[in-house]
C-alpha cells in the first residue's frame, strides 16, 4: 500500500488539479455523472502507478494521460473512438492566401454563443489538442506525452483546430463584419 | 521553423508556435521582425491571440458542481476516516471482492516497482482490479448466457459463442466493454470456487499482440488462447488449472458445430 508520505505528495500535487481534470473529463465525456466518474478513476489509478511517476517531470501531463486512457476504456471513449480523425496528414496543404487582406483575418469574438457553437461543433480530437494548449496551458511536449503523438502531430493538430474555429466562426458571423 | 512561406506571409503554424510561447528567443525575434514590416501577419497574430482567449473562456464554462469536487477531494484524502453505514450492507460476495482488490491493489504496487515492462499484462491487471475494487457493478448483470451474449451484439466489430455450460462452480456473472491493447474487447466475469475472473475476448485479425503473455503475475494466473477469430485472455487470482478448463470450455464453445 502507499505510504502515508506518498499519499500526503500524491495528494498535494493532484489536489490543485481537480477542477482542471473535470472540467477536460467533462469535455471528453460531454456528460456530468461520467465526468466525476472518469476522475475518480483516473485518480485512484495513478495512486496506484504514483511510483512510476518520475519526479521533476510533469505531474499535470502525465495525470491527464491517465484521464485520458481511463476515458479511452470508457464505454462512451470506446464509442467515441470510432469516429477516427484522418486529418493528421503532414502533406495537407497549409491554407493560406495569397493576397491575405485584413478582413480575411479579422473575425468579431464579442459574440461568445457564436464561440461556444463553433467549439462544441469541432472534432473532438481538434477540441482535446486546442483545450490542453488554450485551456490547460501545456507546452507542446507536454501534450505530446498526453495524447501519445509526435510533438509535429501536435502542432498540426493545433494549427487545423485554430484554423477550423475561425473558418467556422467566420462563416457563423461573416454577414455581421 | 520560422521561415516564411514562399509567399512572404508566416505559416499558420509558425503564427501558433509564436503565441503559444513555443519558439526559441532566436526565432521569436525573427517573428517579431517579420509582424513589424508585415501589416497583415500582424493581424493575423492578433486575431489568432484574440482567438485563444475567446477559446479558453469558452472551455471554461463547464466547471465541477461544488458537490463534486467535494467528493473528488475526500478520495484523495485517504487517512479520512470512510463511512462504514454502507459496507455492513453488502453481501459476503462483495466483502470477498473487497478483501481481494486490497491484496491485488497492494500486489499490483509491488509488482510495478520491479516490473519488467509488459503494458498488455498491466493493461489486464488494471482491469481486473477495476472489476473488483469498483464495487461497481457490469455493464449487463446476468448468469445467463442468452442475456449477456446477445447485449454485446453491435456494440463490438466481432461475434463470440458462449458454452452451453460452464465447468464445475463457474458462474457466470455479467459482462463490460473493454478497451484492450487498443482494441475493443468483449469483458466476460465469472466467478470459480468463489474468486473472480475477467475474461477478454479480442478479435485476432484487429492487430496482432506479440506480448509473450507470463503465465502467472503477482499472484494472478493469466492464461491464453487463439481460436480461429478470437483470442481469449483469462486472469484471476483463481488456481491455473481451473482457469485452463475455463478458457478450454470458451475456445470449445467458438468450435462451428
Amino acid at each position: 500500500m502507499p505510504s502515508p508520505f506518498h499519499s500526503a505528495s500524491f495528494e498535494q500535487l493532484a489536489l490543485p488539479l481537480l477542477p482542471s481534470l473535470y472540467s477536460h473529463a467533462f469535455w471528453l465525456s460531454r456528460n456530468h455523472a461520467d465526468a466525476e466518474d472518469l476522475v475518480q478513476e483516473a485518480i485512484s489509478k495513478a495512486l496506484r502507478a504514483f511510483d512510476s511517476f518520475q519526479s521533476g517531470t510533469n505531474f499535470k501531463a502525465w495525470i491527464f494521460r491517465i484521464l485520458r486512457n481511463t476515458f479511452l476504456t470508457s464505454r462512451t471513449g470506446i464509442a467515441a473512438s470510432r469516429t477516427v480523425f484522418l486529418e493528421d496528414r503532414s502533406d495537407l496543404p497549409d491554407t493560406i492566401d495569397a493576397n491575405p487582406t485584413p478582413e480575411e483575418h479579422l473575425i468579431r469574438l464579442d459574440n461568445q454563443a457564436a464561440i461556444n457553437r463553433a467549439l462544441d461543433d469541432l472534432h473532438p480530437d481538434l477540441r482535446e489538442v486546442l483545450l490542453l494548449c488554450d485551456v490547460e496551458e501545456l507546452k507542446y511536449k507536454d501534450i505530446a506525452l498526453v495524447l501519445d503523438v509526435p510533438i509535429g502531430t501536435v502542432m498540426s493538430r493545433i494549427s487545423r483546430a485554430r484554423r477550423t474555429l475561425h473558418q467556422q466562426l467566420k462563416l457563423q458571423l461573416g454577414e455581421s463584419l | 521553423m520560422t521561415q516564411p512561406q514562399v509567399n512572404g506571409h508566416l505559416r499558420q503554424d509558425q503564427i501558433s508556435a509564436f503565441i503559444d510561447g513555443e519558439l526559441s528567443h532566436s526565432e521569436a525575434t525573427e517573428i517579431q521582425q517579420h509582424l513589424a514590416d508585415c501589416h497583415s501577419c500582424a493581424l493575423r497574430v492578433l486575431s489568432a491571440t484574440q482567438l485563444k482567449t475567446a477559446t479558453a473562456r469558452a472551455a471554461q464554462r463547464f466547471s465541477a458542481p461544488p458537490e463534486a469536487l467535494a467528493r473528488l477531494t475526500a478520495q484523495l484524502r485517504p487517512q479520512e476516516p470512510k463511512k462504514t453505514a454502507r459496507i455492513y450492507s453488502f453481501r459476503s460476495v462483495a466483502w470477498a471482492a473487497m478483501a481481494a482488490a486490497l491484496v491485488l491493489a497492494a500486489s499490483l504496487i509491488g509488482w510495478r516497482q520491479t516490473r519488467q515492462a509488459n503494458t498488455l499484462s498491466a493493461e489486464l491487471l488494471d482491469h481486473h482490479l477495476a472489476t473488483l475494487s469498483s464495487g461497481a457493478s457490469p455493464e449487463v448483470i446476468s448468469t445467463d448466457r442468452h442475456t449477456v451474449k446477445p447485449w454485446f451484439q453491435g456494440k463490438l466489430p466481432f461475434s463470440f459463442n458462449l458454452p452451453d455450460a460452464l465447468p464445475a462452480d463457474t458462474t457466470l456473472k455479467g459482462g463490460d466493454l473493454a478497451y484492450l491493447n487498443g482494441q475493443p474487447a468483449a469483458l466476460l466475469l465469472f466467478t470459480i470456487h468463489k474468486h473472480e475472473v475477467s475474461v477478454f475476448l479480442t478479435q485476432r485479425s484487429a492487430s496482432p499482440m506479440v506480448t509473450v503473455l507470463p503465465g502467472t503475475q503477482s499472484g494472478f494466473a493469466i492464461r491464453h488462447a487463439t481460436t480461429h477469430e478470437l483470442r481469449i485472455i483469462a486472469v484471476s487470482d483463481v488456481n491455473p488449472a481451473d482457469l485452463e478448463v475455463l478458457v478450454s470450455a470458451l475456445v470449445e464453445a467458438q468450435t462451428p458445430r
